[in-house]
């Protein structure tokens, strides 16, 4: 018989191994697999060999979602637990199950081809073999499927490629090993031969030849496999940091698009500093859009004078403060804003705040510009910041960035770091109050 | 400590790396002077200003750290997204033991966790067009010496669209006896797109 998919009852078996596995129970163990894994499975067989842990799954995606479990699970410990994912034979209970008749039918003539003095498996002889080669027994007369065929309805002859031995903690090995040591299903049958080994060892790729849900398997290598870890929105920490650093942004960017940017300077540390940039394209070295940036921005990727380095640099809350009140008439949108808290001691805190603003003076008016702005800041009295070192990076907004319903939800302030709201400010505030829309 | 003759002196209490405690570093007299020049004077080259136009009134201490973290900088973020790229398995040595990195907003840390964190991530190709770079003030520091850096550009993950990215990291400065080794102690990484990736 082939084994392809023609043979539904068979099906693709894959041997699903857990080095060191025989610490875990196997109820949380298979729990703990089953939480990361996309797809419900069915381990077969589970048993511990050696030190593993092992079981059969039917089936190459449910396999394939196994594979890319390796690696995100972790023990009490916090150990990550490998799983390695062979393709294989079906398990013997299964075969017992389904095909006891004809494995025992074409097993015979296998068993006597077997040479003791030799310890080999006469592959010339099985092929030869008239009892293999009828078709009742469903036999291909390619010569390849013949060997493999001949090998794996024998689950009781898994032959040794190689001693698995046990691998190193966190070594990786290639899929080869397909029966270590002492596998209570080989005990009864002794070594195969060399040649039988190599063919094994090609016993994968054999597969994927033949059955197209395996090779997609096989070749998913190591990098393909890898995802890449779910987006989230922004990150605080905690309650008590959102809380101060989006107080802290409201006040910030209210001051700067509807107030007096002089008073900004409430803000800053004595000794800040700031600086500007926007991207740098070798083949647009002077973009028109962002020219209001362009003199200003400290891009070292093309920015090379150590002179001009430091002069970008802006130096003191004096300076800092002049800089933003020349730069354009802003109107930022707080609905964009994503806001990463990233690092935080008792004397600092680092956040990021990324999102879209519009211009609202000048030759660039209604230009979308996408920001990212870094704040380093201490803390300075009850509930605000004072910043230290302030970063703005300011690109042009993509076509999708810009499609963003634009309004600025507004609350009023619990606490001022800055100077008293004016008139106009309190004003601004109680015509546009709306919820906030940060908590993305 | 010499100074430029262009430059009037002023304190040289660096208040950038090390300094003490007291607030040595005031001249309203010349700031003042500066922002009134720079007021009539905006679109000017500040390279001008620096010549000599203007008495800029910069600790020298303070250009040696900017020097020092330009230098830093550059030279890290080479080395930083080339490992990344090439050589990701030999990534965490760029990171202090208890670093800890935001990547568009899941938190890993520890070192073991972020070699976790980094042999799961498909292989990369970076391309950075944008790099800056400040020395981070001592009184959040507590005089450790450290550099705020930051970039973007595009990077496309194997089996994965090109994102446009913004990166920060903030580099603490480990001495030994020939030279500083500077270490990741955080990293915060956004995709500009993280929403539809």
């Amino acid at each position: 018989m082939e084994r392809n998919r023609q043979d539904e009852t068979l099906g693709s078996w894959f041997k699903i191994r857990i080095p060191f596995g025989i610490k875990y129970d196997e109820k949380w163990l298979l729990n703990l697999i089953q939480k990361q894994c996309s797809v419900p499975f069915t381990p077969v067989e589970f048993h511990y060999e050696k030190m593993q842990a092992q079981f059969f799954v039917e089936n190459a995606n449910i396999a394939f979602a196994l594979k890319n479990v390796n690696g995100k699970i972790y023990n009490e410990a916090n150990e990550r637990i490998s799983i390695f994912v062979d393709p294989c034979d079906a398990p013997h209970s299964v075969l017992k199950e389904l095909r006891s008749e004809k494995v025992e039918q074409i097993k015979l003539p296998v068993k006597e081809q077997y040479d003791a003095s030799q310890q080999s498996l006469d592959i010339q002889r099985v092929r030869s073999d008239p009892d293999l080669m009828t078709p009742d027994t469903g036999m291909a007369r390619n010569p390849r499927n013949d060997m493999a065929t001949s090998l794996q309805i024998h689950p009781g002859n898994m032959p040794k490629v190689k001693s698995a031995g046990e691998m190193d903690k966190g070594e990786r090995l290639e899929p080869e090993g397909m029966c270590a040591d002492r596998n209570p299903l080989c005990t009864t049958f002794p070594d195969m031969s060399t040649n039988i080994s190599s063919i094994l060892e090609l016993f994968p790729k054999l597969l994927t030849l033949d059955d197209q849900e395996t090779s997609a398997l096989a070749k998913c290598g190591i990098e393909a496999c890898k995802r890449l870890p779910t987006c989230k929105g922004s990150y605080f920490g905690s309650d008590e940091l959102k809380s101060l650093v989006l107080q802290f942004l409201k006040q910030y960017y209210l001051i700067h698009d509807y107030g007096d940017r002089q008073v900004l300077a409430g803000a800053y540390h004595e000794e800040a500093c700031f600086s500007l940039t926007i991207p740098f394209h070798p083949e647009d070295p002077a973009p028109s859009s962002l020219c209001e940036y362009f003199k200003d921005s400290r891009n070292m990727k093309k920015l090379k004078d150590p002179h001009l380095r430091v002069q970008l640099l802006k130096h003191t809350k004096r300076v800092i403060v002049h800089t933003l009140c020349v730069l354009p008439k802003t109107q930022h949108d707080f609905s964009s804003f994503v806001v990463d808290t990233w690092f935080q001691t008792e004397t600092m805190l680092c956040f990021s705040v990324s999102g879209v603003f519009k211009e609202v003076e000048g030759s660039s008016q209604g230009c979308v510009r996408a920001f990212t702005r870094t704040f380093i800041a201490t803390p300075a009295g009850y509930a605000s910041l004072c910043i230290l070192n302030d970063e703005l990076f300011v690109r042009d907004a993509d076509p999708s960035e810009t499609q963003s319903v634009f309004f600025i939800p507004l609350s009023a302030p619990t606490s001022s770091s800055m100077h008293p709201l004016s008139q106009q400010q309190q004003d601004i505030m109680q015509a546009s109050s709306t919820p906030s829309e940060m908590n993305r | 400590m010499r100074r430029s003759s262009s430059k009037s002196s002023q304190g040289d209490r660096g208040k950038h790396q090390g300094g003490s405690g007291d607030n040595a570093y005031e001249q309203p007299h010349t700031s003042h002077e500066r922002q009134e020049s720079r007021t009539r004077r905006d679109s000017e080259n500040p390279a001008e200003q620096a010549a000599g136009t203007t008495p800029m009134a910069r600790p020298m201490d303070f250009k040696i750290y900017v020097d020092q973290a330009c230098k830093a900088a550059e030279e890290f973020v080479n080395i930083y997204y080339e490992t990344m790229d090439k050589r990701r398995q030999a990534l965490t040595r760029l990171y202090l033991d208890k670093a800890t990195l935001v990547w568009n907003g899941n938190v890993v840390t520890g070192l073991e966790a972020l070699t976790k964190f980094f042999d799961m991530l498909p292989s990369s190709e970076f391309q950075v067009n944008m790099l800056d770079c400040q020395p981070v003030h001592e009184q959040a520091t507590q005089a450790q010496a450290t550099v705020l850096v930051v970039t973007s550009g595009t990077v496309k993950f194997d089996g994965n669209r090109q994102h446009y990215f913004n990166q920060n990291f903030l580099l603490t400065a480990q001495s030994t006896a020939d030279n500083i080794v500077w270490k990741i102690a955080s990293d915060c990484f956004r995709f500009q797109d993280w929403e539809s990736s």
